[in-house]
C-alpha cells in the first residue's frame, strides 16, 4: 500500500465571528506533529475543539489562523477538492448513500478520480475484504439493509479505497454498542499493522484513546492543548490538574489498557475434540493445573469448558459435556478489556483466538495481575 | 340511459379530445418541471429566496381558475399560451414545495461525507442529492398531474379549440351520455396518472425496499 | 383607455355597485354558497375524521376515498350532476344545486383527509398519559386530539375553501351569479374592465379567506409544536 505522509498543526486556530475566544468549537494557537504512520488521538470534553481540529485538516472547516501541513505542503495552499480525494474521512453516522450499492459507496472516490469501473470494482471488493465483509455477498446490497457494524466498516473501506496516506475519524465507533466497537477497535489496529497510515482519531473516551494512540493530544474547552504524548505518559505524568481529572482517578487501572493480550506470553490450553475418547483426554487433562478442558471443533474453534472431574471414564466425548462460557479476546484486547470481561462474566480464564477464530491460547486473571505488577 | 350508439358515432372526436387532454397536460407539467427544478434549486440555500419563490406561487395557485384562463384570454388571445400559461403556473407551488423538502431531507452525515470524499458542488448536487430527493421529486409530478388534468377540463371555457375531454362535458350539458364521457373520461385519466406514477415512485427507489433483518455484527 | 384604467373605471362605478347584479349582491351570493358548502362538508367529513383518526379504522378507505376526489376536476363535478338535478328543479337545478353538490363533493375529501391525520398524528406518548389518567376515549378527542390537531385540520378547511371558492366561480358558467358572472360576462360582452373586475374580485376572496384561515392555523398552533402543514394544493 502507499506510503503515509506527517501532519503538523503550526500554530492552529479557529475563532468564531463576533465571539472571543474560549468557545465551544474553537481552537486555540493548536501546534503537534503526527509523525506518518502513527495514530494520533485527539480526545476531549464535548466542546474542546477536537472535531473542528480535524475538519481543518481537509479544510471541511478553514483556520483563521495557523496553517496545518501534510508532508511538506500547506493545505491551503492544494485545491480543496483534490486534497480532500487524498485524506480518507469517517464519521459517526457513517453517511454511507442510500441509493448507491456498498460497493459504489466503497469506490467513491476511485470513480470521482476516474478509474475505470472494473477497476473500481476490483478494488472495493479488496477493500470489503480488507474490512471482513464477504463482497460476494455485501457488494450489491443496500446501506439500510446492513447493521451499525457493517455500515461502519463500509465507511472505513470507502475511506480507504483510494489509498490515502491520512485517514481522519471522527468518532467513528460511537453509534455501536460496546461488544462491536471493541471488535471494530481490534479491527482498525490490525489494519493499521498492514497499511500503516497516519490516522487521526478523535473521540471523547479517554479509555478508547488510551487504547487507540500511537499519541494522545488532551485537549480542553476553549481549544487549548493540554497535553500531547504517548499514552503512558499522560498516564504516568498528567501535565496539569485537569488532565488528570479527565484522566479519572483510576490511572492504574487504564494502565492495563496500555498492554494488549497479544504482549503476553500465552498459557496453553489443554483441548480436545468432540468425539475423542475420554480414556485418552483423561491423563492429558490431569497434566494441566489448569482444572478445565477446553472442548474444540476441527478448525480449532472454541466450543466449551468441560470440568475435569466430570470427564468420564470412558466413552466418547460430547458436546454436551461442555458448559459455562468465556469471554474471547484476540491479540489486540487492552488488559483492561480482558480483565473487565472476565470479571463480568465471573470466570477465571478467557480464550485467546486468532483471525480465523482458532484458539491461540488462555489468559487468566492472574496472568494478567501479573503482568502489571511493578517490577 | 346512456346513449352508447353516440359514443360509438362519435368515437372519433372522443379519441382527439383525449389525445388534446394528454398534451396539453404532458406540456403543462414538463415546461413547469424545468421552471420549479430551477427555482427550487436558486432558493434551496437561500431563505428569502425561498419565501418569496413559495409566496408567489402559492398566491397564484389561490386564483380560481376560470379568472386565470379568463384573463389571459384577453392578453394573449386564443392561443395555446393562454392555455398553458396559467396551466404551468398553477404546477410550480405543488413542484416547487415538494422538490425543495426532498432536497432539504438529504441527511446532514450524507452531505458532509460527500464533501469529505472530494465531489464538487455540482457533482454532489447530480450524484447525490437529486437522486436521494426523487421520491418526492416525483410525489411532486404525481399530484401535479393530477392537478392539471383537472384543471385543462376548464380550458374549455377558452374556447372549442381546446377543453380536451372537458369539452364533452360543457357542449351540451343536459346530454347525460356527452356529459359522462366528458367527467368519467377526465377522471378516469387523472386516476391512472396518479397511479402511473405511484409506480413509477416505487420503482425508482430500489433501495427503499432493501431493509432486512439485522444481523448484529 | 390602458386595461388597470379600465379595471379600476368599472370597478369605481357606482353603478356596479347596487342591484341584483351589484358587487355587493355578487359577493354575497359567492361568500354565501361557498360557507353553506364548506359547512356541509365538514357536517359530513368532520365527524368520520374523527373517528378515523382516534380509531385508526378505515385508514385505508378513507385515503382512497380523498385520492379519488382529488381526481375530479371541478368542472366535471358540476356537470355530471346538472343532467339530474334539472329534471327535479329546471331552474334551481341547474344554476345552484350542482354547483352546491359539486363543492360539497369537493371540499369533503381535504376535510376528511386531514381531520384524520391531524387527530391521528398527535403524540401517541400523550393519548396514552391521557388514557392512562382515566380519561374517556369521547374526553381523549374532546380535550387532547382535537386541540392538538387543530392546526392540521384548519389546514384542510383552508385547501377546501380555495377549491370551493374556485368551483364557485366556475358555476357562473352554469348561471350560478356570484363573482364568477362578471368573469363569464366580461368574456361574452368583450367587456375588459368587467372581465378583470371580476378576475380582481375573484382573487382577492380567495387571498382573503386564505389570509384569514391562515392566521387562524396559527394561532391554534401551540407555540412549541410546527404547524403540520399539510396544505395539499387544491387545484381549481
Amino acid at each position: 500500500m502507499g506510503t503515509a505522509e506527517r501532519v503538523v498543526f503550526e500554530h492552529v486556530s479557529k475563532r468564531y465571528p463576533g465571539t472571543g475566544t474560549g468557545n465551544p468549537g474553537a481552537v486555540e494557537d493548536l501546534s503537534l506533529e503526527v509523525p506518518a504512520g502513527k495514530i494520533c488521538v485527539l480526545v476531549g470534553p464535548s466542546g474542546c475543539g477536537k472535531t473542528t481540529s480535524l475538519k481543518m485538516v481537509n479544510r471541511l472547516i478553514e483556520p483563521t489562523s495557523g496553517r496545518i501541513l501534510i508532508g511538506d505542503t500547506d493545505v491551503a495552499r492544494r485545491d480543496v477538492i483534490e486534497l480532500r480525494r487524498s485524506i480518507g474521512y469517517v464519521i459517526q453516522q457513517v453517511g454511507l448513500f442510500p441509493h448507491q450499492t456498498v460497493g459504489e459507496n466503497v469506490a467513491t472516490v476511485p470513480r470521482l478520480l476516474g478509474w475505470e469501473p472494473a477497476r473500481q470494482r476490483a478494488r472495493a471488493a479488496e477493500l470489503l475484504e480488507l474490512v471482513g465483509l464477504d463482497p460476494g455477498r455485501y457488494a450489491g446490497r443496500y446501506p439500510t439493509a446492513l447493521s451499525g457494524g457493517e455500515r461502519q466498516r463500509v465507511g472505513v473501506a470507502r475511506a480507504l479505497a483510494a489509498d490515502p496516506p491520512v485517514l481522519l475519524m471522527d468518532e467513528p465507533f460511537g453509534a455501536v454498542d460496546p461488544i462491536v466497537r471493541e471488535r471494530l477497535q481490534n479491527e482498525l489496529l490490525r489494519l493499521q499493522e498492514e497499511l500503516a497510515k497516519t490516522i487521526i482519531f478523535v473521540t471523547h473516551d479517554i479509555d478508547e484513546a488510551i487504547k487507540m494512540g500511537d499519541l494522545v493530544a488532551v485537549m480542553q474547552v476553549g481549544g487549548h492543548l493540554a497535553q500531547f504524548g504517548p499514552p503512558a505518559e499522560i498516564l504516568a505524568n498528567p501535565a496539569s490538574e485537569f488532565v488528570a481529572r479527565f484522566v479519572g482517578a483510576d490511572r492504574g487501572l487504564k494502565r492495563l489498557a496500555l498492554v494488549r493480550v497479544g504482549e503476553l506470553e500465552l498459557r496453553e490450553a489443554t483441548t480436545a475434540r468432540p468425539g475423542e475418547d475420554a480414556a485418552a483426554v483423561r491423563p492429558r487433562a490431569a497434566a494441566d493445573s489448569f482444572p478445565y478442558v477446553l472442548l474444540v471443533d476441527e478448525a480449532n474453534r472454541p466450543i466449551g469448558w468441560l470440568d475435569e472431574r466430570r470427564i468420564p471414564a470412558s466413552g466418547p466425548l460430547v458436546v454436551d459435556h461442555a458448559e459455562a462460557e468465556s469471554p474471547l479476546f484476540d491479540r489486540h484486547t487492552t488488559l483492561k478489556d480482558a480483565l473487565s470481561m472476565l470479571l463480568e462474566a465471573g470466570v477465571q480464564a478467557g480464550i485467546v483466538v486468532g483471525g480465523a477464530g482458532a484458539v491461540e491460547g488462555l489468559v487468566t486473571v492472574e496472568m494478567i495481575m501479573e503482568r502489571v505488577r511493578p517490577a | 340511459m346512456i346513449d352508447w350508439g353516440w359514443i360509438a358515432d362519435h368515437i372519433g372526436a372522443i379519441a382527439g379530445r383525449l389525445g388534446q387532454h394528454i398534451e396539453l397536460t404532458a406540456i403543462a407539467l414538463v415546461v413547469g418541471f424545468a421552471i420549479s427544478l430551477a427555482l427550487s434549486l436558486w432558493s434551496l440555500r437561500r431563505p428569502r429566496a425561498k419565501t418569496l419563490v413559495i409566496g408567489i406561487s402559492g398566491i397564484l395557485f389561490t386564483i380560481p381558475s376560470l379568472a386565470l384562463f379568463a384573463a389571459f384570454t384577453s392578453i394573449t388571445g386564443l392561443s395555446l399560451l393562454t392555455a398553458e400559461i396559467p396551466l404551468v403556473l398553477y404546477t410550480l407551488v405543488i413542484y416547487v414545495r415538494n422538490m425543495l423538502v426532498g432536497l432539504e431531507a438529504v441527511p446532514a452525515d450524507v452531505l458532509e461525507a460527500a464533501d469529505a470524499s472530494g465531489f464538487r458542488p455540482r457533482e454532489r448536487l447530480l450524484r447525490i442529492e437529486l437522486p436521494l430527493a426523487i421520491p418526492l421529486i416525483v410525489s411532486g409530478l404525481r399530484l401535479a398531474s393530477v392537478s392539471t388534468i383537472g384543471l385543462v377540463t376548464i380550458t374549455s371555457t377558452i374556447g372549442d379549440a381546446f377543453g380536451g375531454l372537458g369539452f364533452f362535458i360543457k357542449e351540451r350539458p343536459f346530454f347525460l351520455t356527452e356529459v359522462l364521457v366528458g367527467a368519467v373520461g377526465s377522471i378516469a385519466l387523472a386516476l391512472a396518472a396518479d397511479a402511473a406514477f405511484a409506480r413509477l415512485q416505487r420503482r425508482l427507489t430500489p433501495w427503499a425496499a432493501a431493509r432486512t433483518a439485522v444481523d448484529p455484527r | 383607455m390602458t386595461l388597470p384604467g379600465e379595471v379600476w373605471a368599472w370597478l369605481t362605478d357606482p353603478a356596479h355597485w347596487t342591484g341584483p347584479s351589484g358587487i355587493p349582491m355578487r359577493l354575497a351570493e359567492h361568500v354565501a354558497i361557498s360557507a353553506v358548502s364548506i359547512a356541509i362538508a365538514l357536517a359530513i367529513a368532520f365527524p368520520i375524521g374523527l373517528w378515523v383518526g382516534h380509531t385508526r379504522r378505515g385508514v385505508r378507505l378513507a385515503i382512497n376515498l380523498a385520492n379519488v376526489g382529488r381526481a375530479i376536476p371541478s368542472l366535471a363535478a358540476i356537470g355530471i350532476v346538472v343532467p339530474f338535478t334539472v329534471l327535479i328543479d329546471p331552474d334551481a337545478g341547474f344554476k345552484v344545486i350542482p354547483t352546491l353538490i359539486a363543492m360539497v363533493v369537493l371540499a369533503v375529501p381535504p376535510i376528511l383527509v386531514n381531520t384524520y391525520s391531524g387527530v391521528a398524528e398527535v403524540d401517541a406518548d400523550l393519548v396514552e398519559a391521557a388514557r392512562a389518567m382515566g380519561l374517556r376515549e369521547r374526553q381523549i378527542l374532546g380535550r387532547v386530539e382535537l386541540p392538538l390537531g387543530l392546526p392540521v385540520i384548519l389546514a384542510g378547511v383552508r385547501s377546501a375553501s380555495v377549491q370551493v371558492i374556485a368551483t364557485a366561480t366556475l358555476g357562473a358558467i352554469y348561471g350560478l351569479g356570484a363573482l364568477g358572472s362578471y368573469i363569464v360576462e366580461g368574456v361574452a360582452q368583450n367587456d375588459d374592465g368587467k372581465l378583470f373586475g371580476g378576475v380582481v374580485l375573484v382573487a382577492l376572496l380567495a387571498l382573503l379567506s386564505e389570509a384569514l384561515l391562515a392566521f387562524a392555523q396559527r394561532r391554534t398552533t401551540p407555540r412549541g409544536l410546527r404547524a403540520a402543514a399539510t396544505t395539499e394544493p387544491a387545484g381549481a
